[in-house]
């Protein structure tokens, strides 16, 4: 019982989070224990990418091609295979219609993801267990499965999406091509990342807002505050580091997606036209087996997705020290 | 209590897969007198008892060594390839596409066969367009292993119901029997001969046909010769053929849909592509289903087919070249062709041909350019693009061809 | 005013039904697809539900090689990979949430800048340190590549769930005479229990997923993890068998499904413990 009304106290002043200092006493006796904790992770991670981080950082450096894979041995030729990247007038479409492109997947991933969220917590038990079964069946359908079968519903022979628009009256849609333009085609691939990629987002976010204590909702409730001014001024500030985690992560993997737009367009339609940051590696790089080239792109990416996600990963950082 | 048993499985789970790795690595230590396979997976699905076959013959010659036949995908097994050249532990024996190979064998990945060459099974009759794809500067890297041409896989009593009492031998008498299957049969989205648009397989038979080429090699360096006035004939003759008898989508290529799948809906009289066609069209037309072989703009003579097929290479990583030549000479014995025509496929060799209409139709073949960058072109959908322009007219067929044998020149021709 | 509220729940729950609806469509034409015979998968005219149901599929599905083995070859592989990474990524989460200590903010960085990286270029060299410790072909090394990639993530995200539990409940315990490990059984772990499943569901559904590595390390098909069989379906250069490869699918799904409703309780479980407390 006073458990309950000492933790109702802390969770009151949780909007007025103070900087506390730890008590120094302790601290000496836990100067080893964090080292301990991260040691198992660090060790992993360490041991299996350490040597193909640096694979790919010399090989970025060098001339390799698949005669060099065979012979285990490349031809150093400096920044060569960045400047051609560089000066590639494809690179450079590429890469702005791909931040396009995830900048639309982003937005539409966390929107639609806080709105289910928020669904799943206001519906009763059994709609809840059901709709969230239903997340989980989603997210469990592999990808290559799940494209073939967007392939199904999408075709312009005997789609069931030219026959349900059809028949809704939006208008003649029977044997529309939804893959004849470069728009068109994105469009449909980015239908099927947002609902691969809700499920996730959903469910991290409903876990979230499992951490919002109970009693400050009601308490709130019975002030009189409105349901979207709760929403803001509660719920928000406690989901932040999960927004903002989620929002980091879904730009790094929609910047890096690669097998749903290979797949869903096919290799006969993949072309400059439509490349995405991924097919234009996997085209540029791997599948003309210039593994120089391809490091040298992985490089420029991985440069490129920091940039576009440090606001949130700096703020996460300092949520993160503020609270510590 | 839950949580307990979570953790109790997650630590079963755990230990296991430790006993299972460990009792593996057990094996791979005594397995030194072993080779690997790699074999695509059509095999396993098509022909295993060919495989146990040879395996038989080859460890009745070699008693103690254990055959391990891993199957591959096509859409990955070059990857796979790719790791095992650069870490180890690859195959002994690989199945390789024959426009495959030529990459390959530019970079060095296979052992030189060119002295044990005519120890395999009819080599001195080695199908031409699948031997060519396993040469590389004079020296012979691979076994040619079987082949597939094209065939036009036609309804039987659509054409009877027409009035088609002979089957055309011409482009010219096909146009005019499309003709008559269009008067009976009036559905939507019907065509009398299924070409996808972009079927660039089937259109430069056309363009070999008249006489044409894609590239050749002229002291060194590729010369396009799409632009040339053979193949732009060639060209010409096939964007009127095609809207002639075919109402496929202009754009689209020749697995979206599949020609099968179309002709099992019941919207085409006839659909062209590879001879194991027939397994696919559906139950109703099952019994109304045959073949004939392509016929090209001469009278009586078939249009140029593409000629695919595999060869079995020995990559140069593998510990046990010896053994593993002794086994691509097992499978690819008289009688393991004679297996493999039996399950409908060309095999290897001129004087094991048959009659069917597939190894008919391989009477006249062409075959892509063996450059090390062909690849590229393929992938750059160059030839796809160039039909596309071609048949909804964006491009001049002149135009469209000049632009296509530039850019492959241009690939060809990298370092 | 009851009857109001009454209404509104009913509409919220006729949303949220058809929300699922809409979400679970496409799993619902795999199915469905799944038990429709050949001849009705490539009709012209879409069909909702199969006019003769057969269960062809299923057998010819299960009858293809390796499918037990590369069944509990993936249980084997995810279930190591999710409890092993949970229990680390934990600890490091913990180090990283609620301990100040030199390098703290580099490692942060790095745990998100190994997420950045692209993988399809490191599958080639991680092929080459596995095969070097004779990993290669091995579940162990398989399972040892899913936790490099499971883990940054994994600490990613529940160091952000603990940062978002308040300090002050630990410490209001700590001063109630709680032991560190006490508030950790009972104060910190029950609110991070939504944060764990949530994060061992995604490791468990990655991992089940995961094709590339699985494909490019593992060699014999009885080593072979679920992803890789089903790739078989799409390996050949002759025809596809969809309705096979559908019926495959929804079988592999099942695993998944069944984790998740053992573990979806948890969930919920966080959320009514807020509200009883008061």
């Amino acid at each position: 019982m006073s458990d309950g009304s000492q933790t109702a106290a802390a969770a009151g002043t949780l909007l007025a989070t103070s900087r506390r200092r730890r008590p120094s006493l302790a601290r000496a006796a836990r100067a080893g224990v964090p080292y301990a904790l991260i040691a198992p992770v660090a060790a992993v991670i360490g041991a299996v990418l350490g040597y193909p981080v640096y694979w790919l950082v010399r090989l970025s450096t060098e001339q390799y091609g698949l005669f060099e894979l065979i012979q285990h041995k490349g031809i150093p030729v400096g920044l060569r295979n960045f400047r051609s990247v560089l000066h590639d007038q494809v690179f450079w479409h590429t890469l702005l219609r791909t931040v396009v492109f995830t900048a639309v997947n982003v937005a539409l991933t966390m929107v639609l993801g806080m709105a289910i969220a928020l669904l799943l917590a206001r519906v009763r038990t059994p709609v809840r267990v059901l709709l969230s079964s239903g997340l989980v069946l989603v997210w469990s359908m592999p990808v290559v499965v799940a494209v073939q079968v967007w392939y199904w519903m999408t075709n312009f022979e005997n789609g069931v999406l030219n026959y349900a628009l059809t028949k809704l009256h939006v208008g003649n849609y029977m044997q529309h091509d939804w893959y004849a333009s470069t728009t068109s085609q994105l469009a449909m691939v980015t239908s099927l990342i947002v609902w691969g990629a809700l499920p996730f987002v959903v469910i991290t976010l409903y876990a979230g807002l499992a951490q919002v204590p109970g009693d400050l909702l009601e308490a709130a409730e019975v002030d009189g505050a409105r349901s979207w001014m709760i929403f803001r001024d509660i719920t928000l500030p406690i989901l932040r580091p999960i927004i903002l985690i989620l929002t980091s992560l879904s730009i790094i993997w929609d910047f890096g997606v690669f097998t749903q737009p290979y797949l869903l367009i096919g290799q006969s339609r993949i072309g400059p036209a439509n490349y995405l940051m991924s097919v234009y590696l996997f085209e540029e790089g791997y599948f003309k087996s210039d593994f120089g080239r391809g490091a040298a792109i992985s490089i420029l990416m991985l440069a490129i997705v920091a940039v576009l996600s440090v606001v949130y990963v700096r703020r996460m950082v300092r949520i993160g020290e503020a609270t510590a | 209590m839950k949580r307990r048993i979570i953790l109790a499985l997650c630590l079963v789970a755990a230990v296991s897969a430790a006993v299972a790795t460990t009792t593996s690595g057990a094996t791979r230590k005594a397995s030194a007198a072993s080779i690997t396979v790699w074999l695509q997976v059509d095999a396993q699905n098509s022909w295993p008892d060919l495989v146990a076959a040879a395996n038989q013959q080859f460890q009745s010659a070699h008693p103690g060594v254990k055959v391990n036949v891993q199957y591959q995908n096509w859409g990955d097994h070059l990857q796979k390839f790719d790791a095992a050249l650069a870490g180890g532990g690859g195959p002994d024996v690989i199945e390789m596409g024959n426009t495959e190979m030529t990459k390959y064998m530019a970079a060095g990945a296979f052992a030189d066969l060119s002295s044990a060459k005519s120890t395999f099974d009819n080599s001195a009759n080695w199908l031409k367009g699948l031997a060519a794809s396993a040469r590389y500067g004079g020296k012979t890297y691979g076994v040619p292993y079987y082949a597939g041409s094209r065939v036009i896989t036609y309804r039987t009593d659509l054409f009877s119901k027409a009035g088609i009492k002979k089957l055309p031998t011409s482009t010219a008498q096909y146009v005019a029997d499309a003709k008559r299957l269009f008067a009976h049969n009036k559905k939507k989205g019907f065509s009398p001969l299924y070409i996808a648009g972009t079927d660039w397989y089937f259109a430069m038979g056309f363009v070999f046909d008249y006489g044409g080429g894609i590239a050749t090699q002229v002291s060194g360096k590729w010369k396009g010769l799409l632009a040339s006035k053979q193949s732009i004939a060639g060209l010409t003759a096939y964007k009127n053929f095609w809207n002639a008898v075919s109402r496929a989508s202009k754009t689209t290529d020749e697995a979206h849909p599949n020609p099968y799948d179309v002709y099992a809906q019941g919207l085409a009289a006839s659909i062209e592509g590879p001879s194991w066609f027939t397994c696919c069209v559906g139950k109703k037309y099952a019994s109304l289903t045959k073949q004939f072989v392509m016929p090209g703009h001469v009278a009586g003579q078939a249009l140029p087919g593409f000629l695919g097929g595999s060869d079995l290479a020995v990559p140069v990583t593998s510990q046990n070249k010896a053994l593993a030549t002794d086994w691509i000479r097992d499978f690819t014995s008289t009688q393991i062709e004679k297996g493999l025509q039996a399950k409908g496929n060309i095999p290897n060799a001129t004087n094991l041909l048959g009659n069917s209409v597939n190894e008919r139709a391989a009477s006249r073949s062409w075959f892509v350019p063996t450059a090390k960058h062909w690849v590229d072109v393929e992938n750059g959908n160059i030839l796809r693009n160039m039909l596309a322009q071609i048949l909804t007219g964006k491009l001049s067929v002149k135009q469209a061809a000049q632009s296509a044998s530039d850019n492959i020149a241009s690939v060809l021709n990298q370092p | 005013m009851r009857r109001r509220r009454a209404r509104r729940q009913l509409a919220w729950d006729a949303v949220g039904v058809a929300v699922f609806a809409v979400m679970v469509f496409p799993v619902f034409w795999m199915v469905t697809t799944a038990f429709k015979s050949n001849d009705e998968i490539v009709s012209l005219t879409p069909s909702w539900l199969p006019l003769h149901p057969t269960l062809q599929h299923f057998r010819d599905a299960m009858h293809r090689p390796y499918f037990w083995t590369d069944v509990k070859n993936s249980l084997v592989v995810v279930l190591a990979s999710v409890s092993i990474s949970i229990v680390l990524a934990f600890l490091a989460a913990v180090a990283l949430a609620r301990y100040r200590f030199g390098g703290r903010k580099a490692v942060v960085v790095l745990i998100i800048g190994i997420q950045m990286l692209p993988q399809a270029g490191l599958v080639i060299p991680l092929y080459v340190v596995l095969a070097r410790y004779h990993e290669s072909n091995a579940l162990t090394g398989l399972v040892i590549t899913y936790l490099t990639f499971v883990l940054p993530f994994c600490v990613w995200t529940l160091r952000g769930f603990l940062i978002g539990i308040p300090r002050e409940l630990e410490e209001a315990a700590m001063v109630d005479g709680s032991t560190r490990l006490g508030v950790f059984l009972k104060i910190l772990l029950p609110l991070m229990a939504p944060g764990l499943v949530a994060t061992s569901v995604f490791a468990f559904i990655t991992t089940w997923n995961e094709y590339i590595f699985a494909r490019i390390l593992l060699n014999d098909q009885s080593k072979q993890t679920i992803t890789v069989w089903l790739s078989y379906f799409l390996g050949s250069s002759r025809h596809t068998d969809y309705g096979a490869l559908m019926a495959a699918s929804t079988l592999t799904a099942i695993p998944v499904v069944v984790f998740f409703l053992l573990v979806q309780r948890r969930i919920a479980f966080g959320l009514t413990a807020g509200a009883v407390r008061g």
